[in-house]
């Protein structure tokens, strides 16, 4: 077995949008972050 | 139901068993069996991942949840789009490298048999009990409301569910869960839409999200941090973390999922579409739970959804009692109706006065309603001793049953099906594949051929009729099917902590990982029965504890520590 080491990103072919796995993973936290701001909004709004 | 009815349902549930036998046909080695052929592409990755979590009873109780609780269940899935990016980070690439079919086998490479054999049958038990009460829970809510034989619907379910998966495999599961979740998006967008067009025509969206909001349904977000609220924000950002990176870390059932794409960057997507996707279906399920709980603002519901408790009332002492109390429940819902139709009036007129004279009022109905609905609970209880006294798994289907048009009742209770058949699909694929890749072929040396198509086919069939018979005699479990609800959260802390010591805890070795394991395990124990810590704080305790328990022991070690290689 080779040796168990997380592979890093910049090692992988990048994704096929983007350009960079980086600004992909980016785009999936931002989208959390975004979803609870708006979350926050609709709570606020409509409690 | 009609008979559009069960011409939609037969119709759906005909589709995806004849999909997925076509899709699935040809498995030829026992790779191809269990890995799927490793050439799916991310979509069906993806719709495969949230097929295998969206399970019958998740589908039913999510609005239930929103209708008695309101929206804060949503927090519980923070968590998800984290672990995803940090899973396509780590893992992914390392499962893909080492060509694993399940994620157990590292744990031999890194630290010995034993561990592999600890995670993997952690993994078999829990997801065996579990898989068991994923086709009974829904199969109960359906026999109790349309009287269905609960032994006919575990039946039918099962057999339909291993028809496919037992004959196709990895190939077969993820092409019905493609079907799956095409059923239950046009179920439940059918449902929300229409959900909104039957509530009163002067009532519009707007109106209903300020009288579910004005009665605390749409209080998705708390940040009050408190170790025994089950859902806030930080519960679900760093409990919900660590369970999700357990449950699509190390979970054979989710890990199986994308260990079948065609390479590194398609996993990668199907997982992170999956992390994109899934905050935002629930809010939508449990936006629908909060309409229905608008709708019968303005229509009176039952004073208990679920009838099975009732008629155990009505033929008892209390029976006289329990009318009174639905006199008076009918009394105070049409008060009510009436309180909710003045507080839209004053909406309109735009007098923030009248709307909080109004606002209030509707609030005071409220709680006057709900004191009877107690009342009404408290007598079901005392007719059902030990039962749960909870109704909130009927709420959907009753509400879909009594209100919904012809067509789309069948449609939702496909959709129904189609969520139960989709979890045990994956999961009993699951177990299957652990039985056959981390107990057959390593302990008795089987091959990959033909033969291990074959003894995977026979593993999958076992479980499924594991499951099968398991689900019949949950039936006779009472209270315990909460226990085996929250057996993942007691051990997937626990699994978490041995991947993460394995990754980067250098210095541990094999035995010392599987004695952290067995105390951790028993310190989460510990906490599950002496301490009312809520169950999602059970996934931090127990990596942690491993990881620190395990670098603790490891300088009991001899000190040369050699590399996997």
């Amino acid at each position: 077995m080779p040796m168990i080491e997380p592979v890093p990103p910049k090692a992988e072919p990048p994704p096929p949008l983007l350009g960079s796995w980086n600004r992909l993973y980016a785009v999936v936290v931002g989208e959390l972050l975004l979803l609870l701001l708006l979350f926050l909004i609709f709570t606020w709004a409509f409690s | 139901m009609s008979r559009l009815d069960w011409a939609v349902l037969i119709a759906a549930l005909l589709f995806v068993v004849l999909w997925g036998l076509y899709k699935g046909r040809g498995a030829a080695t026992g790779e191809g069996y269990i890995g799927g052929g490793r050439d799916h592409r991310w979509w069906l990755i993806g719709l495969s991942i949230v097929a295998t979590q969206t399970s019958a009873i998740t589908f039913l109780s999510t609005p239930g949840q929103a209708y008695v609780d309101g929206m804060r269940f949503v927090q519980f899935y923070f968590g998800l789009p984290l672990a995803a990016v940090l899973l396509s980070i780590t893992v992914i690439p390392l499962y893909h490298r080492l060509k694993v079919s399940t994620a157990y086998e590292i744990l031999e490479a890194r630290f010995d048999l034993k561990t592999r054999l600890l995670a993997a049958s952690l993994f078999l038990i829990q997801r065996g009990l579990a898989v068991g009460i994923t086709i009974f829970a829904p199969a109960l809510v359906l026999s109790v409301l349309l009287g269905w034989s609960l032994h006919a619907n575990i039946l039918l379910v099962g057999t339909l569910v291993m028809l496919y998966t037992v004959t196709g495999g990895t190939k077969a599961v993820a092409w019905a869960h493609s079907s799956q979740m095409l059923i239950i998006a046009c179920g439940m967008l059918l449902a929300g839409i229409m959900t909104a067009h039957r509530l009163p025509a002067h009532v519009s969206l707007s109106d209903a999200l300020h009288v579910a909001g004005g009665l605390g349904r749409l209080n998705v977000i708390d940040t009050h941090f408190d170790l025994h609220s089950r859902y806030n924000l930080w519960s679900g950002f760093i409990g919900g973390t660590f369970l999700m990176l357990s449950y699509f870390g190390t979970d054979q059932s989710q890990v199986q999922r994308y260990l079948a794409g065609s390479s590194v960057t398609q996993s990668r997507l199907g997982l992170l579409l999956n992390g994109m996707i899934k905050v935002p279906l629930q809010f939508l399920i449990l936006l629908l739970g909060a309409l229905v709980f608008v709708f019968y603002q303005f229509h009176t519901p039952p004073l208990f959804f679920n009838p099975g408790p009732v008629k155990q009332v009505m033929a008892g002492p209390d029976a006289g009692a329990y009318r009174a109390l639905e006199g008076d429940f009918a009394r105070a819902r049409e008060h009510q109706s009436q309180v909710a139709e003045a507080y839209v009036t004053a909406r309109h007129s735009g007098d923030p006065a009248t709307i909080a004279t109004a606002k209030g009022q509707l609030q005071q109905a409220h709680a006057a309603s709900e004191v009877v609905r107690k009342q009404g609970v408290a007598l079901i209880e005392k007719a059902n001793p030990g039962t749960n006294p909870s109704d909130t798994n009927y709420i959907f289907l009753a509400y879909v049953l009594s209100s919904l048009p012809v067509g789309l009742v069948g449609l939702v209770i496909a959709a129904v099906f189609s969520g139960s058949m989709s979890s045990m699909s994956g999961e009993i694929s699951a177990l299957g594949a652990t039985t056959v890749v981390d107990l057959w072929r390593r302990l008795i040396g089987g091959s990959q051929g033909q033969r291990e198509v074959w003894v995977g086919r026979i593993a999958t069939f076992v479980w499924g009729g594991f499951a099968m018979a398991f689900a019949e005699y949950a039936a006779r479990l009472g209270s315990l099917i909460e226990a085996v609800n929250i057996l993942g959260s007691l051990f997937y802390g626990t699994i978490l902590g041995i991947f993460i010591t394995a990754f980067y805890v250098k210095r541990v070795k094999g035995g010392t990982a599987f004695y952290a394991a067995l105390v951790a395990e028993v310190g989460v124990v510990a906490c599950f029965k002496f301490t009312a810590i809520s169950f999602l704080w059970y996934n931090v305790i127990g990596c942690v504890a491993v990881v620190a328990l395990a670098w603790c022991f490891s300088f009991a070690q001899p000190a040369e520590v050699q590399p996997c290689s």
